[in-house]
């Protein structure tokens, strides 16, 4: 395996919902390398969810440790956490997730705002990440004069315009139909074939199929954690 | 840390938000646009009422100080005042003799509700008998011709200098001076209007004609009447040692026991300030109670406002967490919203703030033809539009800050789920 970018080990989550304990996530051990394609699957209350919030460092384990890229973030607070998004994980979301009242290019340059980088750069990065996903004609559209696939690249575009370690889609073809959905998971291989680490979050086969390898949760647990036989050639 | 990029993206997403939402802004804002009114208001009313003031005070004289049986500002015993003994031209005269420090020792001698008349039109004023030195002083200047000189003064001549409202009652439409009016049934000639002097409730000051004092005691005699000796010093800044060397002489003329108090009054224009002041303070204490009411309220809309802002946008405050905005990013962005919430109240304001100031001027000097009103600003005074806008800034930063805290500190994945 490559140089390791995610290592987990033991992991627990407990949330409390009223009385009751609920652990989503009850030990789980997990390394991800730089440059793979990983698919996480499982069914609804299987925690994949939660593993996902983890990995994005959107929230903290109960227990158990995270390293990410040798950097411990399990103790870290809320401000640590928010430059590590901004600069190592690039989020794709089922739902896009643009800023309505934003241009293209201003949804694509946002990540850069908050890491504090001048105007001049930040249009570049932006145009230069947005070109990538094939939208260089679209960057002064605001997301209502999109179509949906059109979108999910703008989105695609926005976690990719900081160079991150790993791009993190949870359910990226979920609101899109078969064809658009396929244009898109062809984007995200090419992201990989470019050197690029990426992690699907999915309860869909067809979906997961696109990935490397593919590891399954259940109950708070993975259940399997295997090379996905059916990938595309690399 | 404070980024530039983050501040500017934060203006921008403020702004946009407001032009989305434009009749809800404006709406929130009522309770700002009501306090930057009053404030605004109340500035320039102060602001008004000091420049009517001033007009007034330095037009009778800064440097002036008045001799008198009585105490011109009411302060002291009414009856005790009453007993004092009238001061006399001779007293007046001898203290001319001695006062070293002052410029001039003017004794003035006055009629209260005397009348002048024209032909048959005859108007009540008070009848000032004095010497040419009155036309010395800020008070005696005149607007058309001169004040009676020193030759005329010993002459046999019958000569008047006459106040800005006598004039105008007497002369609406041609030139007073070279015209003959009657005093006490004896005509007189003018020979000069003095310039209007006061304003607001020092209205009687016009309404006043002077003559040379042998005329005076010719019309109405001394007897009975008290003079009053107007001391010009040449400088506000001599009245101290005037007032000083003045008491001295005044008392041993008037043979005041050095155990006894003076009994006489020394009257000064400065006496007035504390008047203008308390009114001042009157004003700004109403106009103040106001204000703050109307920011409370206005600053409880805006609070509401924002609250629903920060629910309406979980999800962007999520999005924007992932991505990598702080917890500082989060509450610099809502802060800034709401300051600009207030600001645009702040920018509302003013134009209605203007229209109000110009309108009751309008009216006080061209409906109602108050002439005092003249001296007030028409616009609204600059350095309150600036302490308004700095207010206006504040009261939005404080309404904006628990839902800005309430939105920095939302879970990103909550905020995530939320639609």
């Amino acid at each position: 395996m490559s140089q390791p970018i995610i290592e987990i080990a033991n992991l627990v989550k407990r949330y409390e919902m009223g009385d009751e304990e609920v652990f989503a996530l009850q030990g789980v051990t997990l390394t991800i390398g730089r440059n793979e394609y990983v698919a996480l699957m499982g069914p609804s209350g299987s925690g994949k969810s939660t593993l996902m919030n983890m990995l994005g460092c959107l929230d903290t384990p109960t227990s158990g440790s995270y390293l990410f890229t040798g950097e411990n973030v399990s103790d870290m607070d809320d401000d640590d956490l928010a430059e590590i998004r901004n600069r190592e994980i690039g989020f794709v979301f089922q739902t896009f997730n643009l800023l309505p009242r934003a241009t293209a290019l201003q949804n694509v340059e946002l990540p850069l705002v908050y890491a504090g980088m001048a105007k001049d750069q930040r249009m570049q990065r932006a145009t230069e990440a947005l070109k990538r996903v094939g939208l260089a004609d679209r960057m002064d559209h605001k997301p209502n004069e999109l179509s949906g696939g059109q979108r999910q690249r703008v989105a695609i575009a926005r976690a990719l315009v900081t160079s991150p370690s790993i791009i993190l889609a949870d359910e990226p073809t979920g609101n899109l139909d078969s064809k658009t959905g396929q244009d898109i998971m062809r984007l995200f291989g090419e992201l990989w074939r470019g050197g690029n680490t990426v992690i699907l979050v999915t309860h869909e086969e067809d979906v997961a199929r696109h990935a490397r390898r593919i590891i399954r949760l259940r109950d708070g647990r993975i259940e399997s954690d295997e090379v996905n036989p059916h990938a595309p050639l690399a | 840390m404070l980024r530039w990029p983050e501040l500017q993206e934060s203006f921008r997403i403020a702004t946009s938000s407001l032009r989305v939402n434009l009749l809800r802004s404006i709406l929130t804002t009522a309770g700002v646009v009501v306090g930057v009114v009053l404030v605004v208001l109340m500035g320039w009313t102060i602001n008004g009422l000091d420049a009517v003031w001033e007009q007034t005070i330095s037009i009778i004289g800064k440097d002036m100080m008045y001799i008198d049986k009585w105490n011109w500002a009411g302060g002291g015993n009414w009856r005790k005042m009453e007993a004092r003994s009238n001061i006399t031209l001779d007293q007046a005269l001898q203290l001319q003799q001695r006062m070293e420090s002052a410029e001039d020792i003017i004794p003035l001698i006055r009629k209260w509700g005397g009348s002048v008349s024209l032909g048959n039109t005859s108007i009540r004023c008070s009848v000032t008998g004095t010497t040419a030195a009155y036309g010395n002083t800020a008070a005696g200047t005149a607007a058309a011709g001169r004040f009676f000189n020193g030759v005329e003064e010993h002459s046999a001549d019958k000569v008047v200098v006459i106040g800005y409202n006598v004039n105008k009652n007497l002369f609406p439409t041609s030139s007073a001076v070279g015209q003959s009016i009657k005093i006490a049934g004896i005509p007189y000639r003018v020979v000069g209007v003095i310039e209007k002097r006061g304003f607001l409730f020092m209205d009687f000051v016009d309404n006043e004609v002077f003559i040379p004092l042998h005329a005076f005691r010719g019309a109405y005699g001394f007897v009975g009447r008290s003079f009053s000796v107007g001391i010009k010093t040449g400088s506000e800044r001599l009245l101290d040692i005037v007032r000083d060397e003045a008491t001295g002489h005044m008392r041993s003329i008037r043979n005041v026991s050095p155990l006894d108090d003076s009994d006489f009054s020394i009257n000064e224009m400065k006496a007035f300030d504390q008047q203008a002041k308390n009114i001042r303070v009157g004003i700004w204490v109403v106009g103040m109670g106001l204000t703050i009411l109307a920011f409370i309220v206005g600053s409880i809309g805006i609070m509401n406002i924002m609250y629903v802002s920060v629910t309406e946008r979980t999800k962007e405050i999520g999005v924007r967490k992932a991505i990598g905005a702080r917890r500082s990013s989060i509450l610099l962005q809502f802060l800034i919203e709401s300051a600009l919430l207030c600001v645009t109240g702040a920018v509302i304001a003013f134009p209605i703030a203007q229209v109000l100031v110009g309108s009751a001027r309008f009216l006080a000097v061209s409906v109602f033809e108050l002439e005092w009103a003249s001296v007030v600003s028409p616009l609204i005074p600059l350095d309150l539009l600036g302490i308004a806008v700095g207010v206006s800034i504040l009261v939005g930063l404080l309404a904006g800050l628990l839902p800005a805290i309430k939105a920095s500190a939302l879970d990103p994945v909550e905020a995530l789920r939320a639609e």
